[in-house]
C-alpha cells in the first residue's frame, strides 16, 4: 500500500475534481480472510487406507514372494529327487538289459543259444530258403568270462584240518 | 581450548595414517578382500557325453552321483556305529570309514567317506543317518553331507571294455585334479566326451544370492555323445564265441571281429582275454587294450589270398592254371614245404589256395615283378596303420627296400616274415569280399575328433580300388573252394544254406624275435559269397599242438556268421557253390 501514497499526494494537484471521484471510487480496499473449514476426517481416513494399503500389500506381495521361494525351493529338491530316482530306475533297468542278464535269463526259461542254420521265410511267397534245423543245447556257451585272477596271497587254498569226534567225556580236539 | 584442539588433531591424524594405508600401500588387495568377502565361485561341470552303440544302446554313460562327506569332529563320537551302517549300505571298507570318521589334526573337518554313489542311494542313506542321529534339540546330525560328484558307469560290463575303456584321476592334486579317460575310447576321445565346465560367480548376502549383486554365469558345454559302428548284441555274442573258442582250443589269447562288407562298418571288435569296465583294477593292466589293434602277428595262409588276388588283377595268373607242386622247395636259405608231406601234386591255382599250399603260393608268386606284390599289399592296407579312433594302433611291419630279398618275398607270399594287426586284416580281406574296393574301416559312426586331432568316423571313411572286380569275383571263386568237403580244408567253416567263401590261416608265433614253434591259427571269409554282407576274422593264438585255422577257428566263423546273417535278416543267395576244379 505504501507505493499508492505518493501518487494519491500527487493527484490533487495534477488530476481534475472528476477524476478524483472516479479514483475515490475505484479505491481498492483489503478482502478480509475468509476462514473455510474443509473436513479433516475424509482426507485422513484417505491416507491412512493408502497407507495402509500399501503396507498391507506390501507385506502380502513380499509372502507371497516368499512363499513362492518356498515352494521353489521345495519343487526344485523334489526334481531332483526324482531326476535321481529316474536315473536309478534307468540304471537298473539298463543292467537288466545286458545281454549277460538277457541271455542268462533266456537259459533259465529253458531257451537255448541257436548254432544250427537258419531258414528265411519269404512273407511274400511264404517259401522257406535255406536249410533251418532245430536248435537244440548242444553248443551251449559261456555266459559270463572268468573274473580275474587274484595273486595267490589273495587267494589261498583253503585251509583243511582235521577234527577228531567228540567221545564220552573227551571234547573234540583238532589235529 | 588448546588441549581439546590437540586431541582433535591426534584422532584426525590417526584417521589420516589408517586411511593411507589403506588406500596408498596395497588398495587391491583390500579391495580383493572386500569382494571375496560377499562372492560366490561355483565351478559347473560339463556332463560327459554318452558312448553308444550303432542302435543307440549306452555302453558308457554319466549319471548323478554324490561324494559322501564326513566331519570327523562331529563322527567321531558315533565313529563305529556310523561305520557300520555306511559300510553295511554303501559298500566301503569298515575300518578305513573309522579311521577316516575318527581323523584328527589336518583333515580334521573334512574327509572322503564314499565316492561315486549313485545319488539316491548317498542321499537316502545320509537323510536316514542325519534322522537317526540327531541331537537333543531335534536338530539334524550334521557330521555327514553329500556333494555332487557324477559318476560313470558301464552297464554292460565286460561288453566291449576292450574297447569302451575306463575313467579315472588323473593323478594330480587341488585344482588340476580332473576324471579322465584311461584307456580305449574314454581316452582317446576325451576332449570330444568330455566337454568343457563352467562357472558361475554371485555375491551373496545370508546365504541368499543378491539379486542385483555381480553375477556372471559361463555356462557348461556338455561333451558330445560318440555313437559307434558296434552292434552291442553282436559284441557279446562273438566275445562269448571267441571265449568258448579259445578255452576249447587251450589257446592263449584271441580276437574275432565282424565288418559290413559294404559300408567297412565294424560290428564287432572282441577280445579274449577282456576285463571289466566297471571294475577295471580287478585286472592287469596288460588288457586296458584292444589287441586286434594294438598287437602283431604274422597272418600266415589267410594272406594268400591277398597273393592270389594280386596275381589275378596283374595278369600273371587265373583260377584253373595247372602248377606242378612239389612236396618241398628248395630255395636259397631254408627248403620251403606244407603243413602236410606230399609228393609231386598237381594243383590249379584253385587247389593251391583250396588246399593251402605253401610251395604253390612261392611258385604261382614267382611271376611278379620285383616290387609288385609289395605295392599290392600297401594297396590293401598292410604296414599302414588304420586310424579307427584307438589310441595305441600298430603299423604292423611289411619290410620294404633291402629288407625285402627274395627269400623274404616267397614267405610274405604266403604270409610269414610281414605283421599286420587283426583290424588291417580283416579290411584286406573284406577288400575281396567288396569286389576290390578297399573301404576304410570304422568304429565310429558319424565323424568325431580324436585328442590328436584327426578326424574319424564313417563320414570320412574313404575307399580305393586295389584289384579289379573281375580279380576279386575269381578269387572269390577260389576261396569258396576252401570251406568244400571234398576240395577244400576248412568244411567246418561252411553255414548251411548259404554260399560261403574263406581262408585258414595256420601260421608260426613270433615271440621275443624268434618262431618259438607255437602257432596262430585263424580264418578269414564272408558271406553269402556271390552278394557279401558281412567279413569276419577269427584268430586264436597259442592253441593245442595239432590245431589248425579249419578246425579251431573255421567252426567259430561258422558260428559268428550264421548268427550275424540270421541277426540282419539276410536271406540265402540260392545259388550254388561253384565247382571249378582244384586239381588236373
Amino acid at each position: 500500500m505504501s507505493s499508492t501514497s505518493p501518487v494519491r499526494n500527487r493527484l490533487p494537484y495534477v488530476a481534475p475534481r472528476i477524476a478524483q471521484a472516479a479514483l475515490e471510487r475505484a479505491r481498492l480496499t483489503v478482502v478480509p480472510r475468509r476462514r473455510t473449514r474443509a473436513p479433516r476426517v475424509p482426507f485422513v481416513t484417505f491416507v491412512s487406507v493408502i497407507l495402509l494399503g500399501g503396507v498391507i500389500g506390501l507385506l502380502m506381495f513380499n509372502t507371497s514372494m516368499q512363499q513362492a521361494s518356498f515352494r521353489e525351493t521345495a519343487l526344485r529338491k523334489q526334481a531332483t529327487d526324482l531326476g535321481a530316482q529316474q536315473e536309478a530306475l534307468e540304471m537298473d533297468l539298463q543292467s537288466l538289459n545286458d545281454p549277460a542278464h538277457v541271455a542268462a535269463a533266456a537259459e533259465k526259461l529253458g531257451m537255448v543259444t541257436p548254432s544250427t542254420a537258419a531258414g528265411v521265410l519269404h512273407l511274400g511267397s511264404g517259401e522257406i530258403s535255406g536249410d533251418p534245423q532245430p536248435a537244440t543245447g548242444a553248443d551251449r556257451l559261456p555266459l559270463e568270462q572268468p573274473g580275474p585272477q587274484r595273486p595267490s596271497f589273495l587267494d589261498p587254498p583253503p585251509v583243511k584240518q582235521k577234527v577228531k569226534p567228540a567221545t564220552d567225556g573227551v571234547p573234540a580236539t583238532v589235529q | 581450548m588448546h588441549v581439546g584442539f590437540l586431541l582433535i588433531a591426534m584422532v584426525l591424524s590417526v584417521f589420516a595414517a589408517r586411511l593411507v594405508q589403506l588406500q596408498g600401500i596395497d588398495p587391491q588387495s583390500y579391495a580383493e578382500m572386500a569382494a571375496a568377502e560377499g562372492q560366490v565361485h561355483v565351478t559347473l561341470p560339463a556332463t560327459r557325453g554318452e558312448i553308444l552303440d550303432r542302435n543307440g544302446h549306452p555302453m558308457a554313460e554319466t549319471v548323478d552321483g554324490r561324494m559322501v562327506v564326513a566331519d570327523p569332529k562331529v563322527t567321531a563320537k558315533v565313529a563305529p556305529e556310523l561305520a557300520t551302517i555306511l559300510s553295511e549300505r554303501l559298500g566301503v571298507d569298515y575300518f578305513e570309514t573309522l579311521r577316516r570318521l575318527r581323523v584328527t589334526g589336518e583333515g580334521g573337518r573334512f574327509q572322503y567317506v564314499a565316492r561315486q554313489v549313485p545319488a539316491s542311494k548317498a542321499e537316502k542313506v545320509v537323510a536316514d543317518i542325519q534322522e537317526q542321529f540327531k541331537d537333543d534339540k531335534g536338530r539334524p546330525f550334521s557330521g555327514l553331507q553329500t556333494e555332487r560328484d557324477p559318476l560313470r558307469i558301464y552297464p554292460n560290463d565286460t561288453v566291449a571294455a576292450n574297447l569302451i575303456g575306463f575313467l579315472g584321476e588323473n593323478g594330480k592334486k587341488g585344482k588340476q585334479a580332473a576324471t579322465i579317460g584311461l584307456a580305449g575310447l574314454e581316452d582317446s576321445f576325451n576332449t570330444y566326451l568330455s566337454g568343457k565346465d563352467g562357472e558361475a560367480r554371485y555375491e551373496v548376502g545370508a546365504g541368499n544370492q543378491i539379486p542385483l549383486g555381480d553375477n556372471t554365469v559361463t555356462p557348461a558345454v556338455d561333451g558330445k555323445n560318440l555313437t559307434l559302428t558296434i552292434d552291442r548284441d553282436l559284441q557279446f555274442y562273438t566275445q562269448r564265441v571267441l571265449q568258448q573258442t579259445v578255452q576249447k582250443s587251450g589257446g592263449e589269447s584271441g580276437m574275432a571281429l565282424i565288418q559290413d562288407t559294404r559300408t567297412g562298418e565294424l560290428l564287432a571288435l572282441a577280445d579274449y582275454p577282456t576285463y571289466d569296465a566297471s571294475d577295471p583294477r580287478s585286472y592287469p593292466e596288460e588288457l586296458y587294450k584292444s589287441s586286434a589293434l594294438t598287437d602283431v602277428y604274422e597272418p600266415g595262409s589267410v594272406e594268400k589270398v591277398l597273393t592270389v588276388s594280386s596275381l589275378v588283377d596283374a595278369g600273371l595268373a587265373f583260377k584253373e592254371q595247372r602248377f606242378k607242386v612239389p612236396g618241398q622247395l628248395h630255395r636259397q636259405d631254408r627248403p620251403i614245404g606244407d603243413y602236410w608231406d606230399h609228393g609231386t601234386l598237381k594243383l590249379t591255382l584253385a587247389g593251391i589256395l583250396a588246399k593251402s599250399s605253401n610251395v604253390g603260393t612261392v611258385l604261382a608268386a614267382d611271376q611278379f615283378k620285383p616290387g609288385q606284390l609289395r605295392g599290392y599289399l600297401t594297396g590293401f592296407g598292410l604296414g599302414d596303420r588304420t586310424g579307427v579312433g584307438l589310441g595305441g594302433e600298430t603299423r604292423g611291419l611289411l619290410p620294404q627296400g633291402a629288407a625285402w630279398t627274395s627269400q623274404v618275398g616267397d614267405r610274405i607270399a604266403f604270409g610269414q616274415s610281414l605283421s599286420v594287426n587283426a583290424v588291417q586284416m580283416i579290411a584286406a580281406v573284406n577288400t575281396i569280399a567288396n569286389g576290390g574296393v578297399r573301404v576304410a574301416p570304422s568304429l565310429v559312426k558319424g565323424e568325431a575328433r580324436t585328442d590328436d586331432g584327426t578326424e574319424v568316423g564313417t563320414d570320412v571313411a574313404t575307399s580305393r580300388r586295389v584289384i579289379s572286380a573281375d580279380a576279386a569275383h575269381e578269387t572269390m571263386l577260389m576261396m569258396e573252394r576252401v570251406v568244400d568237403p571234398e576240395a577244400g580244408v576248412a568244411p567246418r567253416a561252411a553255414v548251411p544254406g548259404y554260399r560261403v567263401a574263406g581262408k585258414t590261416g595256420t601260421a608260426q608265433r613270433v615271440v621275443d624275435g624268434r618262431y618259438d614253434g607255437s602257432l596262430t591259427v585263424s580264418f578269414a571269409g564272408f558271406a553269402p559269397a556271390d552278394a557279401p554282407r558281412f567279413t569276419i576274422y577269427v584268430v586264436v593264438h597259442r592253441p593245442r599242438a595239432g590245431s589248425g585255422g579249419g578246425s579251431v577257428a573255421g567252426p567259430a566263423f561258422a558260428q559268428l556268421m550264421s548268427y550275424a546273417l540270421r541277426r540282419y535278416g539276410v536271406a540265402p543267395t540260392g545259388a550254388q557253390p561253384n565247382r571249378t576244379p582244384v586239381e588236373w
